[in-house]
């Protein structure tokens, strides 16, 4: 019997990076297969090369022992291939059947649905499964779980047998999870094959027949579950490349800039994404934070900044209570905030640099006052950091879209730095800027905290954690699993930490 | 009221209206109005509704494909002019289609303008309303000598329904059953048949087709393939191209459906209702039909309800000279927003109850203290109505998803 999927020597190219480098992957029908890696590893283009999205450079691809070339999803939905995104593609308002049907709707001559032929299909499909759903609830109204199933549904509907799910869990609470793997259970009971990509070890090892790693973009091992450890997954997805920490002497005293204390966040359907986190941060301190993204690090962020509601906890800044202040009294309070996504958080790309300077602190000297901007005043400051901070553009008058991503990095940390705050918060400073600009950040973050600056640093950059950090902390589900001292530990271990392949104790992680 | 609740909306809304209808007539009997529950008052309403409600269905059909299209009045005026030329060209019926055309012509601008080039859809539309009353106006001067007016045309004409409201049946002179009762002048009986009547007797049949067109359009955007796809582009684009719908071209047909729909209701203006092109004669109507639809939550029956509701306030003002009768609908809006109260009340919704009995005192206090309300009172009652709608059902109101958004080709 020919294997479900075999792709031989896959590779693809983007400019400047090869995303997937001679990948080769078999899986067999009946089967459920997990692919793991890193971020950045390759899982996801070589999903899209498999579902149609992208053409592989080179390489051949056979489904159920024949040689296949997809030039769309259609071809690869043709082929009974379907995939499930991680983010859904579903209406709110329409009724799960009219998503169901979607693009594949039985009609009659004039154009009317056949709502009743759908329906009967739709049972049909279902039950072949063991899947229940309503078909005429509202989207709107199901949880997460249930709109999953609604798009695994809407595959098996158009006839696919080979399922690709890409990072099914990372939408679910753990109960959801579990109903998930029952889900797949059934599934494979009903002799559909699943590709589910994954970077949560425990799950991989619960579910998966068999499992390929992947790290930059070549497959490291592909092998069946049996007598595989998290421990060895965790090794083989993260390398054993060792970091270099940079062994710059302590600078951390014992006043508390920031202190956190059973901090809790819910999302907007009531489900905590942060619970109880207690967390100081000292004067001359870098605390980094660990965590596979989408953990509850941006949430903590949001919090600590003031741009999303607590549910309970305190935040303290040098002592003072700013639970209930503003965005803008916090900010005046003393936080610097490098956004992580600086085109929509850190600037505003059409105007000048000496507005893009002011912004955050524009009621502040020298940029401004309560209710008026000081024109002078702020373009002496964005003159002051352009050269301070090595920006480098032709003068301060050009919009910020015409700086290269290093450089609007140096425009913000400057702009955050200039204004001598007592924390600084600092969400992927180094992400997609140069070697260069890389090395200046860096440079300037511990330059400032050398003067006794807070830093909270958040990074999926583990050497960058390492290397910085006075203290590292793993989030895991929205709770802090992990206390760590960066002198020993490896890019290996934060992995398995971050993948809760490893545990500490709770009073350790405390 | 559960009850009620639970009834399918053929029993529902005639006692619905049975209800509103009793509320109108307890308001007469302590006014000195008889205009509130008179014939000709919902032979007005119906006239003024008509356009409002095409217009508004026509913004259903756009905005539920996720284009906003506030260009209805200038659709509509488009409507007036091209509808007024058809008919003094080639008749009536063959007019009304040139309407329709002509409507089409600016929706399908509308949609070059916002599908294909992502211009923000509120500024596109702007432009249509500025643009229409020019182009009719140069047009008008080209043709008929005369910058706002044409030649006076021909109406495609009206009906009387049979032993109703005595129309003629095979020549047969039925009698006119509702009038009769009527003029009993029994206490909300008498009432309802003179109101019923208003609507029964000179229907035009450009009102009959639009009655026609709430569960035409039901069907076609709720059971058909098309439907599903048209609403798909406005909820979620994304997921409709990812299953390979063509969304751009589901967006342009919505686009200039609206502007057909708008574009006969201006058809009817200039040629059943004032029997000619006249500039100025859409009265801001695409604008109110606008607001029905937000009143009418996106659905073709709330639509036409607005559109009723809009309709019966200027047409109460048409023939309201001295202001009593306006007046008298201070109260209704009294009793009405202490019933929003109660509403809110039972809904545990504090700060509503507030609002609408503050709302409801200051209208009571302004209908004991004037005698009549003044002209503009009534051009405003529908915006007011929308906002009142607004701030205390906003929860209710679900505008397509992704109404307003640009979709390009690709996303996903």
């Amino acid at each position: 019997m020919s294997a479900a999927i075999e792709l031989t020597g896959i590779t693809k190219r983007f400019p400047g990076v090869i995303a997937n480098d001679n990948v080769n992957l078999t899986v067999e029908k009946g089967e459920i297969h997990a692919i793991c890696g890193e971020n950045g590893a390759g899982k996801s283009t070589l999903m899209k090369i498999l579902y149609g999205m992208q053409p592989a450079d080179e390489g051949t691809m056979k489904v159920n022992g024949e040689e296949v070339v997809f030039g769309s999803p259609t071809d690869a939905i043709d082929r009974g291939i379907g995939m499930v995104h991680q983010h859904f593609m579903l209406a709110d308002q329409l009724t799960v059947l009219e998503n169901i049907i979607l693009g594949a709707e039985p009609t009659s001559a004039g154009g009317a649905i056949k709502f009743k032929e759908a329906e009967a299909h739709l049972a049909e499909v279902a039950d072949d499964y063991g899947l229940t759903i309503d078909p005429d609830d509202m989207v709107e109204s199901l949880e997460v779980g249930e709109r999953q199933r609604v798009e695994i549904i809407k595959v098996l509907y158009r006839g696919a047998e080979i399922l690709i799910l890409d990072e099914p869990t990372a939408v679910l609470v753990p109960q959801e999870v579990e109903a998930l793997f029952d889900n797949m259970r059934e599934l494979k009971e009903g002799g559909a094959t699943i590709i589910f990509i994954d970077h949560k070890l425990d799950e991989v090892l619960e579910i998966s027949d068999s499992i390929t790693v992947l790290r930059h973009g070549k497959t490291v091992a592909s092998m069946p579950n049996d007598g595989v450890t998290a421990h060895d997954l965790a090794e083989l997805m993260v390398g054993s490349e060792l970091p270099t920490p940079d062994t710059t002497e302590s600078t951390v005293t014992d006043h508390v800039a920031l202190a956190i204390s059973e901090l809790t966040v819910a999302d907007e359907d009531g489900r905590a994404v942060i619970e109880n986190i207690n967390l100081s941060i000292r004067k001359g301190e870098i605390l980094g934070i660990a965590g596979v993204e989408g953990n509850g690090q941006g949430d903590l962020v949001d919090a600590i900044i003031g741009t999303t509601d607590i549910l309970g906890g305190s935040i303290s800044l040098l002592g003072d209570d700013i639970t209930r202040l503003s965005v803008r009294k916090r900010r005046e309070a003393g936080i610097g905030y490098v956004p992580e996504d600086r085109h929509h958080e850190g600037l505003m790309l059409d105007a000048p640099l000496w507005e893009n300077a002011a912004l955050g602190h524009q009621t502040q000297a020298p940029y401004g006052s309560r209710w008026l901007l000081n024109r002078k005043g702020a373009r002496a400051q964005t003159t002051t950091i352009k050269e301070e901070f090595d920006v480098r553009t032709p003068n301060i008058d050009v919009s910020a879209h015409a700086l290269s991503g290093g450089n609007q990095q140096k425009l913000i940390i400057g702009r955050e730095l200039t204004s001598n705050p007592s924390l600084l918060i600092a969400a992927h400073p180094t992400r997609g800027i140069d070697v260069g600009a890389q090395a200046a950040v860096w440079e300037q973050i511990r330059a400032a905290r050398a003067d006794g600056l807070a830093t909270l640093l958040i990074s999926a950059d583990l050497d960058e954690l390492i290397g910085l950090s006075d203290t590292i902390v793993v989030m895991l589900r929205g709770k802090l699993v992990a206390r760590l001292a960066p002198e020993d530990v490896t890019p290996r271990d934060l992995g398995a930490y971050m993948t809760g392949a490893a545990h500490q104790d709770d009073s350790e992680a405390a | 009221m559960k009850w009620l609740q639970d009834q399918p909306a053929w029993i529902r809304w005639p006692i619905y209206a049975l209800l509103g209808i009793l509320l109108l007539t307890i308001v007469q009997s302590i006014s000195d109005t008889e205009r509130l529950t008179a014939t000709p008052t919902s032979r007005e309403m119906l006239r003024w509704a008509v356009p409002i409600f095409l217009a508004g269905l026509g913004g259903l059909f756009s905005e539920r494909a996720g284009v906003v299209n506030i260009g209805l009045e200038g659709m509509l005026i488009l409507g007036m002019w091209f509808g007024a030329w058809g008919s003094i060209e080639y008749g009536p019926w063959i007019g009304l289609a040139i309407g329709m055309a002509g409507g089409a012509l600016g929706g399908f601008l509308h949609a070059i303008a916002t599908v294909t080039f992502g211009v923000d859809h509120i500024i596109s539309g702007v432009a249509i309303n500025i643009l229409a009353p020019a182009i009719t106006r140069y047009l008008s001067d080209e043709l008929w000598d005369s910058p706002t007016t044409s030649p006076s045309t021909e109406s495609v004409g009206d009906w009387d329904v049979p032993v109703l409201a005595g129309g003629s049946l095979f020549g047969w002179e039925s009698p006119d059953v509702l009038l009769t009762i009527a003029n009993w002048e029994w206490w909300f009986l008498s009432d309802v048949a003179a109101l019923t009547r208003g609507l029964l007797r000179g229907t035009h049949w450009v009102a009959i087709i639009a009655i026609l067109l709430v569960p035409a359009t039901s069907w076609l955007l709720w059971r058909t393939r098309f439907g599903l796809r048209l609403r798909i582009s406005g909820e979620n684009p994304s997921a409709g191209a990812a299953q390979g719908i063509n969304i751009i071209r589901y967006k342009y047909v919505a686009v200039i459906i609206s502007g057909a729909l708008a574009g006969l209701g201006g058809a009817f203006i200039s040629t059943e209702l004032s029997g000619l092109f006249q500039g100025g004669n859409s009265a801001g109507r695409g604008f109110i039909g606008l607001a029905a639809l937000i009143f009418g939550n996106w659905r073709p029956g709330g639509v036409l309800l607005g559109a009723l509701l809009f309709g019966y306030v200027f047409g109460l003002d048409l023939k309201d000279l001295d202001g009593t009768a306006s007046h008298a609908l201070l109260l209704v809006n009294t009793i009405v927003l202490i019933g929003v109260a109660a509403w809110a009340i039972t809904r545990k919704r504090k700060a509503d109850a507030i609002l609408a009995t503050i709302l409801g005192a200051l209208a009571f206090i302004w209908w004991v203290a004037a005698e009549a309300v003044p002209n503009w009172w009534s051009n405003i009652l529908p915006y007011v109505l929308v906002l009142l709608v607004l701030v205390f059902f906003a929860q209710r109101l679900r505008m397509p998803a992704a109404l307003g958004q640009p979709f390009r080709k690709g996303d996903s």
